[in-house]
Formats: structure tokens, C-alpha cells, sequence
């Protein structure tokens, strides 16, 4: 293939000198000059236009088609031949270059025919310039009109002007048919032509239109005037001429392209900033949707300068394309364009060779972006006081959520000391350690906990220190007074609920050993009070037996043993009635407590307040409350006299003794006070003991009875 | 009980010509008074009375009794303790004998082991259950 392109410019040139001079020496060639350098020109710069494009893009058959139109227009000189074979076929052939003109334009720029209407039409134009003309000839005149020194055409059938006049007409119409709507096609792509894509195909567009415009011009002129006719074929010819030279702009103002591009990404250099160097290859591209992505082998992903990630390269229409930059093999950024560019391939690859380095640079600061985008979140997360120190303790950098973790706002500590913010006794210490963090070097953290007191509460801290540099540290900060307090609460707790235990169990040792000397007590009174009269009693009765025979001594003796069973009735009563009353039982604690009172040696009085009896266990303890104090009163109160008030208040029996005696007992000393204490608390209920020296005891039990 | 009683009044006395001499050692009066009055029914020579432990041990020792009625429950030396320091006076030691209105059972071996001759509930006592212990 490359042998034909290269034996083709030979071929080119010799076949347009060889048109020249048929077309100069032609008889019947009314303006041999004209149209022998329009040929010339029209010829050569579709050939010339061809064979370059052919050879810069062999795969694309629009060079080919190029070279094509440029051959077949020196064909089309053949017409001017004086011989009457070669002028017929002159004739046959002198339109076909338009069939080719068409495929070109539709054909372009890819070289093949992408829609269904251009493929129709293509077809439609090679039928009219061989079939059509070939049917046309065979009805037309001997010779063309106006051509009065032509040969005649040689493969006349039947001269029918009517019938070659009409076929003429139509062929016109058709031609003009098919060159408005190659018209058409153009406009149409213009308008939906991308920045990008009006920059590559512009010029071709442009001149194509041109030409398909004054092509419709020649047809309709050259129905109407024969003269116009050839005015208007030159200018059709001229702006023929026109698009192979678009097309040769078009390559040129690509290399000035490439030109720019190496010139701008060098002139950006390293220093260039975020987004320079996206305008200078969208300016390079001459496509200004450009964009630029940057690949992060860490995530395997695709983000922006600012580190933001990227979710697709191309746009989901395919009108734009993603072209990916490798430097050394890496993978490193992708230039994100109009899938236009793809017509201009070295445009592309200039700009990715020219600014790889560039992107590699920006690839890395996207990559720093991010990782410090993650860094920054990782901070803004964690809800710890930082700061910044340097060795000798001055502010650097904080951060703090709220000012009122602070000991002074943020704006006030940046400089300042640590030893002029925090009280000696922590500066100190707080500084020893960040000396010991820096001297031992990044890998050890340093720990440190004080208390501060921060509005007007005191808080506790811990301290975290890390080398961040040779001469400053990191330090967090954490709060945890919270954990502290909770601490201490729970230690409070914990003591409090061991002294209530311990209390607990105080108490129920007490009771336990007063119950044992309670039955102590009344072991001992049975035996030498009752026991020890009915012995007594039972020694008399046989002694009296013995003594019958002595009636008087008998007597005596019965007398006496009477005595002692009396007095041994009477103590058994006052031991039962010592271990529970009965009366209190029976009747309740109003009558119970008059007894009490009865058997008090002074002036008591009693007020109780309660409609319905007290609960049995409720009754006791009051009872013994009462009991218990008048015992004491009488004993040691040297008091004129008592008073007792029982009553119910809120949910609770209320027990009240008062003298007006000495005062001064202690609940503490005596074991029968702390007796009661510990039978009312048994109740979860309260005693209190005021006795103040000279102004009474009072006593008030306090017992929950719901 | 009463033929009891008078063969061994008529006992101690056609062996003794003299009636046996005995010591009340009880903290309560009245069974002192009721003992005596029956043991000196019974032909006995109460010589004294005391009401505690240690009055008791000089009682013994002013006194000479034959025989020691003692109670074992004292204010301050209980019986078993006072019985003891008694058998310690070699010779001159009397014969003790335990009282209690409590049961013997009471006291487990503590009676045995007191070097008493032995022990009288003090509703059983009399002249014939003191001369039984003796003999």
C-alpha cells in the first residue's frame, strides 16, 4: 500500500501536466487557460491533500478518496480531447469526480459512511455521474450545444433532445437534490460539533459547505444560462479547490498546536498551581471541557486535584473520553476530553508526552491532598484537646472544640507559655514530660494526668505527648472528669454502703447478745426468785408434817410457807409481765401504756392519737420505747415529771418521751437506749435522743407503718 | 420418814453422844432459815450460816464444822470452787455436801470432780439424805 502511495505522486503529477496540456491544446476548449490551471490547481490539491493524509493515517480511507477525486478530476480533462473516442469518454467520466466529491464529504473525517441517509446518498451520486450520463449520452446531440467544435459522441443510440433534455433536467434536480442535502448534512454537524470537534473538522465543514453551496449555484445557474453556467462552474471549482487546502490548515494548525503545548507545560514548570495546568491542556486540546483526573494507586481510584474522588471517567453519552497518561509504566493521571480528538491523534499524544511530569507532579498532590484530607478528619474526629508545643513550652497550634476547655480562647494562647496559662504545679511537670518525650524520641508517648479547675469547676485531665518535630510535641488533652466523678461516686458508694453493713451487723450482734442476757437475766430471776421460794415452800411443807404432832409449831411453819408462795406468785407475775405484757397483747398499747405509767413512781402524762391499733411489731417497739424511757427516767432523769405521746403521721407512728429532768444521756453509752435504737431501726424506722445537760431528754422514735 | 429420821437421831447419838455439827453456806435467807430450823429438827448442830463463798471459808475455819451444806450457785466463789479450796484443808478438811435447787444432772462431772461427798437437790433435803452421803 505504501508503494501505491508513493508511485501515486508520480503518477498524480505526470496526470495533471498531462490534463494541463490536453485541455491548452484542445480545439474545442472555449477558455483553455482558465480551465486548464483550474484543473491544475483543483487537481493537484485534492491528490497532494490525499497523499499526505493517506500517509499520516493509512487506515483511513479518506486520503484515498482524496487521491481519488484529485485523478479523476485530470480524467475529467479528457473532455477536451480532440479525438472523438476519447472526448466521448471524456464525457461519460467528466462527472464522476463529483460522485467521489460527495463519498469524500460524507466520508469525513473518519472515511467511512456513518449514517444510513449519507450511504443513500452516496450511492445516489455515483448512479447519476456514470448511469445517468451514460443514458443521458446515448439520447444526446451529435454535439453539445455551444460546442460547435466538439467531436461528436460516439455512442449516440438515438438523438432525442426531448428525452436528453429531460433526463438532463432530472439529472440537474437530483444533483441538486443530493448537494443540498450534503448541505444539510454539514450544517447539521456543525451545530452538534463540540468546542473540540468545530476546531478539528472546522475547516472542512466550512469549505465543504462552500463547496456543496456553489455546486447547487453552478447546477441551477447552468440550467438557466449557459454563461452563468461556467462562471459559476469556476467558482464551484475554486471552492472545490478549497477543501483539500481546509484540510491541509487543519494538520498545520495542529502542529502549531503541538508547538503551544510543549511550550505552555514547560512554561508552568513545577510551580504551576491547581487548575493551571488543566487550562493549558484544555488550551492546548482547544477543548475546553477538559478535565484532568489522577490516579491513586493506594485506593486504586480516580480523584481530583482537591483528593475528592472521582466516579467515572467518561461521560456515559461517549462524547467524552477518558485518555490515560503513564510515566515509566505507573499509571498516572487521565486527560478526560472530547472523544473528538480522537481525529487529531498526535494533538493527543503530544500533550500527554509534554505533560506527564506535570501530571505525575499533580498525581502527588492529589495524593497528599487526600491523605491530608483523611488526616484532618481523623483530627476533626477525635474530640480531644490538641495542641501544638515547642520544647520550651509555647503554644504552636490548638484545637479544641470548645473555648471552655480552655484555660484563655484559642486566639490568646497561640504564643503564649505554658508556664504563663497553667498553674506552677502543672506547667512544671507538664514541661518535664514533653522534655522526656522529645529525648526519647518519636516512638514513646509520654502520659500525664492533672486537675484544673475551668468554670468554676474543677476538671481532670490526661496528657498524651508525642514528638512531632525535634523541637516541638503533640499533646492531646483528654477530659476525664467524668470518669473521675463516677470514680469517686462509686468509691463514696461503696464506703457508705460498708459502714451501713457494718452497722447491720453491730446492730444484730446487740440484738442477738441483749436477747442472750434478756434470757440470762430471766434464767436467774426464775431461780432465785420462784424457784427459791417454792424450794423454801416445799422444805416448810415437810418440816410442818414433820411438826403435826406440834399443832402450834405446825401453824407457824404453814403460816411462813404461805408467805413465801405468795411473794413466789407475785414474782412469776412480774417476770411475765417483764417478758411481754399481756395487756399489750389484749387490749392494745393505750391501756398497756397506762399501766406502764401506773407502775411509773411520777406524774406522767399520756396522749395518744390513734384511731385504729398499730401493726403488733409496731406496737412492741413503741411500747418498749416507752417502757425503756420511763425506766430511765425514773432511774437517773431526777425529773418531776414525763410526757408520752404516741401518734401517726404520714405513713408513720410517732413515739414521743419527755422529762423534765437533767439531761445529758448518751445513746451511745447505755444499752438500753441503743437497745431501742437498734429494735426501731430493725423496723427501718429512726430514733433521736436530745438531751441536752439541764433542759430534759427527749426521746422521738419515728416508724413507718405502711 | 419420820422413823427415819428418829433412828438416826437415835444412831448419832448412841455412836456420837453428840449431835453431828453443820454449816449453811446459801445466799438466800430463806432457805437458810428453813434448812436450819429442819436440820436442827432433825437432832443436827447447825453452828453457823453464811451467804458467800469466801464468808464460808472463814466460817470453816472459825467454826470446825463436820459438815458443810453448800450451795453451788455464790455472788462470788461458786459451790464447786469453794468445795475445792475445803478438800485442800488436809485433816481438818469437813465433809461438804452440794445443794442446788438446780438438777445434779445439771452439773455434769463437776460434783464428782469437787472433792464433795456428794450432792442433795435442795427440795430432798434432810437429816437421813445427809447422813446417806456421809456414810
Amino acid at each position: 500500500m505504501r508503494l501505491l502511495r508513493t508511485a501515486l505522486w508520480p503518477v498524480a503529477l505526470l496526470a495533471g501536466l498531462g490534463a494541463f496540456a490536453l485541455i491548452l491544446t484542445s480545439e474545442h476548449e472555449q477558455t483553455p487557460l482558465m480551465t486548464g490551471v483550474l484543473t491544475l490547481l483543483v487537481g493537484w490539491s485534492f491528490a497532494i491533500s490525499g497523499l499526505v493524509a493517506w500517509s499520516r493515517r493509512p487506515a483511513n480511507f479518506f486520503g484515498a478518496l482524496m487521491v481519488a477525486a484529485g485523478l479523476a478530476w485530470f480524467v475529467r480533462a479528457v473532455v477536451a480531447a480532440d479525438n472523438a473516442f476519447a472526448f466521448t469518454l471524456g464525457q461519460i467520466l467528466q462527472y464522476l469526480v463529483f460522485g467521489i466529491l460527495v463519498h469524500l464529504l460524507l466520508a469525513y473525517p473518519r472515511g467511512a459512511l456513518e449514517s444510513r441517509l449519507a450511504r443513500v446518498l452516496v450511492v445516489a451520486a455515483y448512479l447519476e455521474v456514470t448511469i445517468v450520463q451514460l443514458v443521458y449520452l446515448l439520447f444526446e446531440r451529435p454535439r453539445a450545444p455551444g460546442c460547435s467544435g466538439c467531436p461528436p459522441n460516439q455512442i449516440l443510440l438515438s438523438k432525442n433532445p426531448a428525452v436528453a433534455d429531460g433526463i438532463l433536467f432530472a439529472s440537474r434536480m437530483g444533483g441538486i437534490a443530493i448537494a443540498a442535502l450534503v448541505a444539510w448534512i454539514y450544517t447539521r454537524r456543525w451545530r452538534d460539533a463540540t468546542p473540540a470537534a468545530r476546531r478539528v473538522l472546522g475547516p472542512v465543514l466550512a469549505t465543504g459547505l462552500l463547496a456543496t453551496a456553489l455546486t447547487t449555484i453552478w447546477l441551477v445557474a447552468s440550467s438557466v444560462d449557459e454563461d452563468a453556467g461556467r462562471y459559476a462552474f469556476w467558482a464551484t471549482m475554486t471552492g472545490l479547490a478549497l477543501v483539500p487546502l481546509a484540510f491541509l490548515a487543519g494538520l498545520l494548525r495542529s502542529r502549531l498546536a503541538l508547538a503551544n503545548v510543549g511550550q505552555l507545560v514547560v512554561s508552568l514548570g513545577q510551580t504551576a498551581r491547581p487548575g493551571e495546568l488543566r487550562d493549558a491542556i484544555a488550551q492546548a486540546l482547544g477543548d475546553p471541557s477538559v478535565k484532568l483526573a489522577y490516579w491513586l494507586p493506594e485506593s486504586e481510584s480516580w480523584v481530583r486535584i482537591d483528593g475528592r474522588r472521582l466516579p467515572s471517567l467518561a461521560s456515559p453519552d461517549g462524547r467524552n473520553v477518558a485518555t490515560i497518561v503513564e510515566r515509566n509504566g505507573e499509571r498516572v493521571a487521565a486527560i478526560v476530553h472530547d472523544a473528538f480528538l480522537h481525529e487529531d491523534p498526535e494533538l493527543l499524544d503530544a500533550v500527554v508526552a509534554a505533560a506527564g511530569l506535570a501530571l505525575e507532579n499533580e498525581q502527588r498532590l492529589a495524593a497528599l491532598t487526600q491523605s491530608e484530607a483523611r488526616l484532618r478528619a481523623i483530627i476533626d474526629a477525635l474530640p480531644d484537646l490538641m495542641f501544638r508545643v515547642s520544647r520550651d513550652g509555647t503554644y504552636l497550634a490548638v484545637k479544641a472544640e470548645r473555648t471552655g476547655d480552655l484555660v484563655v480562647p484559642p486566639d490568646q494562647l497561640i504564643g503564649r507559655n505554658v508556664r504563663d496559662i497553667l498553674p506552677r504545679e502543672i506547667a512544671g511537670p507538664l514541661l518535664n514530660c514533653i522534655e522526656e518525650a522529645l529525648e526519647q524520641g518519636a516512638a514513646r508517648t509520654v502520659e500525664y494526668e492533672y486537675e484544673l479547675e475551668l468554670e468554676g469547676f474543677p476538671r481532670f485531665f490526661e496528657a498524651r505527648i508525642v514528638p512531632g518535630g525535634e523541637h516541638e510535641v503533640v499533646m492531646l488533652v483528654r477530659d476525664f472528669t467524668e470518669r473521675h466523678n463516677s470514680e469517686l461516686e462509686r468509691q463514696q458508694l461503696q464506703a457508705e454502703l460498708r459502714e451501713r453493713l457494718e452497722e447491720l451487723q453491730a446492730s444484730r450482734a446487740r440484738m442477738v447478745e441483749a436477747g442472750d442476757n434478756e434470757r440470762r437475766r430471766l434464767e436467774r430471776n426464775l431461780h432465785d426468785g420462784a424457784q427459791q421460794r417454792l424450794v423454801s415452800l416445799s422444805l416448810s411443807l415437810r418440816l410442818a408434817h414433820a411438826k403435826l404432832a406440834d399443832p402450834e409449831a405446825a401453824r407457824t411453819i404453814l403460816d411462813g410457807a404461805s408467805q413465801e408462795l405468795a411473794a413466789a406468785l407475785e414474782e412469776l407475775r412480774e417476770l411475765a409481765r417483764g417478758i411481754h405484757p399481756a395487756v399489750l397483747t389484749d387490749r392494745g398499747l393505750g391501756p398497756a401504756l397506762e399501766t406502764l405509767v401506773g407502775r411509773t413512781p411520777l406524774p406522767v402524762e399520756v396522749e395518744t392519737n390513734l384511731e385504729e391499733r398499730l401493726p403488733e411489731q409496731i406496737e412492741a417497739a413503741a411500747y418498749y420505747v416507752v417502757s425503756e424511757s420511763l425506766a430511765n427516767v425514773a432511774k437517773y432523769a431526777n425529773a418531776s415529771s414525763a410526757r408520752v405521746s404516741i401518734s401517726r403521721e404520714n405513713g408513720a407512728a410517732i413515739v414521743e418521751v419527755a422529762d423534765d429532768g437533767i439531761g445529758g444521756a448518751d445513746p451511745t453509752l447505755g444499752s438500753g437506749l441503743r437497745g431501742l435504737v437498734d429494735r426501731v431501726e430493725a423496723l427501718a424506722g429512726r430514733l433521736e435522743v436530745e438531751s441536752v445537760p439541764g433542759r430534759g431528754t427527749q426521746i422521738r422514735a419515728e416508724i413507718p407503718c405502711e | 420418814m419420820w422413823l427415819t429420821v428418829f433412828l438416826v437421831r437415835r444412831v448419832a447419838a448412841t455412836l456420837r453422844y453428840v449431835a453431828m455439827s453443820v454449816l449453811i453456806v446459801d445466799d438466800h435467807p430463806s432457805f437458810r432459815a428453813t434448812a436450819r430450823v429442819l436440820l436442827e429438827s432433825e437432832g443436827f448442830d447447825v453452828v453457823g450460816e453464811a451467804e458467800d463463798g469466801s464468808s464460808a471459808l472463814e466460817a470453816v475455819a472459825a467454826l470446825h464444822p463436820q459438815i458443810v451444806l453448800l450451795d453451788v450457785q455464790l455472788p462470788d466463789l461458786d459451790g464447786f470452787e469453794v468445795a475445792a479450796r475445803l478438800a485442800e484443808l488436809n485433816g481438818a478438811a469437813p465433809a461438804v455436801i452440794l445443794t442446788s435447787s438446780r438438777d445434779r444432772a445439771d452439773f455434769g462431772t463437776l460434783v464428782e470432780e469437787s472433792g464433795a461427798r456428794g450432792f442433795v437437790p435442795k427440795a430432798e433435803l434432810s437429816g437421813a439424805a445427809l447422813l446417806s452421803l456421809l456414810n
